[in-house]
């Protein structure tokens, strides 16, 4: 029987396919354990007090009381997403059969990021049932729509680059545990970073400010969106998924 | 078809893979052989991209395996040493993903291929089953099945019968025996006899060097010091030990285990047959039994690779 092959991609260039297929099994993995279920349940469970809390205690209609705790939240629920997207298919020994078919390591480091970043913005996307509800309780011309969504993408933004730190650490090698605990770390730093800036001397401190969280976050949630809090978020992202594909082809050696 | 010319690998100051040479033919079945840590799945490693060699080159269907990885992997089908596999796939699931990630991804075709390779590889009763359920037997056949859904030209697989129970390891081998007449195969086991049953040729790697390369006939016939021939004749034995010592060629004559029988002993090479036929039909002796002693493969893998 005739076997047919889709044109390979010229090299250098990702296998949309292959990316499109480990993604899909990545996001299925995540709904076919618990594991979906209970982040997202922990997730709206904490966003859901930290949303109705301001809005009927102190009766503001803002989702400004997600900006200061969810990073810190993500810090934690994304790393134990991300832990297993590569440590297991190390361990198992999966990484070897991927790696011995026609794809380049970013085909499949982008294939797994992906699969988790879908997930991860199924997640934030609930969040747009507050802006409803918000939307129902206040009246829509008071309500700051820019802020609104800017927190939104900030929040989305955060997970992603949580996210790539997360699958760089699940490549250091099999241990899931591990690769949780050092992400975790790693995005508690940058959590903490923004808000220990003020405490240091001018230049270290707006180099500190720039690295940490906070400053980005808070244009964002203003609504401001300043192309330099995109390029922080996009270097995050790249930045550890190069990494992430380094780490990879150092194994092989 | 599959070329490796001076191949090295080394891990540190170890060289585990060391200046090997080798071309295999389109069509051919070998069997790859060596103790455990001689450099067998290092060489596959090698041969698939999946390590970057030190000094050397490796050719797979003239495509140049480092030059051209992906190239060389498409036509490539590659079974890892332990077979691991997605352990929560179902089986048609697995290999539906198996060849998604190989660009099959017309879904008519790749159901097609799904079809063929769950029937050539008998695994149609296990269908709905999940991978981590299956048994080790149908695991590989799995695993095989996947190696093939894209129809390679070439197969590398990795100790695919290690671990399994003798049906199985005759199950698997009759696969493998029925995918020889489309594909160049190298195999790597332990298993001496499915060598024999089912490889056209043997390359035997001791200490990551190539210590010997042929049939598994020549190879006997290479490593034999003497040649020895088991001669039992019905007759007067004194006369016929006399008689067998004057053949042209024989260079001693030694009592056999079997009472009235004896070993002809002659240079390597020599075949002593037609003359002990011969002599028998003159004499009026009949031939109870004539068996021209062979090295087994197992004799000449252990006379390789024992190290001293």
């Amino acid at each position: 029987m005739e076997c047919q092959i889709s044109n390979p991609s010229p090299r250098g260039v990702f296998q949309a396919h292959a990316v499109k297929a480990l993604a899909a099994r990545t996001l299925r993995s995540y709904f076919e354990s618990p594991t979906a279920t209970v982040t997202l349940f922990v997730f709206y469970l904490l966003t859901g007090y930290l949303f109705a809390a301001p809005l009927f205690l102190v009766k503001i209609a803002s989702l400004r009381g997600l900006i200061d705790f969810v990073p810190l939240l993500l810090a934690f629920l994304v790393p134990a997403l991300t832990m297993g997207l590569l440590a297991e298919e190390l361990k198992s020994g999966t990484f070897e059969t991927l790696a011995t078919l026609p794809l380049e390591d970013w085909d499949i480091v982008l294939g797994k990021y992906l699969g988790f970043a879908a997930l991860h913005l199924v997640c934030i996307a609930g969040l747009i049932f507050y802006v409803l509800v918000l939307a129902l309780c206040a009246s829509p011309a008071g309500l700051d729509w820019g802020e609104m969504l800017g927190t939104l993408l900030g929040l989305a933004l955060t997970g992603l680059a949580f996210g790539a730190i997360g699958i760089f650490t699940s490549s250091l090698g099999k241990n899931q545990v591990v690769a949780f605990v050092m992400a975790f770390l790693v995005c508690f730093v940058l959590f903490i970073l923004g808000k220990t800036a003020g405490l240091l001397p001018g230049g270290l401190g707006s180099v500190v400010e720039y690295i940490g969280l906070d400053a980005h976050m808070d244009n964002l949630a203003k609504g401001v969106l300043d192309s330099r809090d995109l390029v922080y978020f996009a270097s995050l992202v790249f930045t550890f998924l190069y990494l992430t594909v380094q780490r990879l082809q150092a194994r092989r050696f | 078809m599959i070329l490796a010319k001076n191949l090295t690998k080394r891990f540190g100051d170890r060289t585990v893979v060391d200046h090997i040479n080798f071309d295999i033919p389109q069509g051919q079945v070998v069997g790859f052989l060596g103790p455990n840590g001689a450099g067998k799945t290092t060489t596959m490693r090698l041969l698939t991209a999946y390590l970057p060699a030190d000094e050397g080159q490796a050719e797979l269907a003239g495509l140049n395996v480092f030059n051209q990885p992906l190239a060389v992997r498409r036509r490539l089908g590659y079974l890892p040493e332990d077979n691991p596999l997605w352990e929560d796939l179902e089986l048609t699931e697995a290999l539906h993903f198996a060849g998604r990630l190989r660009g099959l991804t017309d879904d008519a075709s790749r159901a097609a291929r799904v079809r063929a390779v769950v029937k050539s590889c008998g695994l149609r009763r296990e269908i709905g089953t999940k991978v981590g359920e299956l048994s080790k037997g149908f695991r590989q056949r799995l695993g095989l099945a996947a190696a093939i859904i894209h129809d390679p030209e070439i197969l590398i697989l990795d100790e695919p019968t290690s671990g399994l129970d003798p049906n199985q390891v005759l199950e698997v081998r009759d696969l493998i025996y029925e995918l020889r007449t489309h594909k160049t195969v190298l195999i790597s086991t332990h298993i001496l006899p499915e060598v024999t049953a089912t490889c056209d040729r043997v390359i035997i790697i001791n200490a990551g060097k190539i210590v010997a390369d042929g049939t598994p006939a020549d190879l006997a016939g290479d490593m034999a010091d003497k040649n020895r021939l088991h001669v039992e004749l019905k007759g007067p034995k004194d006369d016929i030990r006399r008689a067998l010592a004057g053949l042209p060629g024989a260079s001693q004559i030694v009592a056999d285990e079997i009472e009235g029988s004896f070993i002809v002993e002659s240079a390597a090479g020599a075949d002593l047959r037609e003359g002990v036929f011969r002599l028998a039909a003159h004499n009026d002796w009949p031939i109870l039994s004539l068996r021209q002693e062979r090295l087994s493969l197992e004799e000449i893998f252990r006379a390789l690779t024992q190290n001293p």
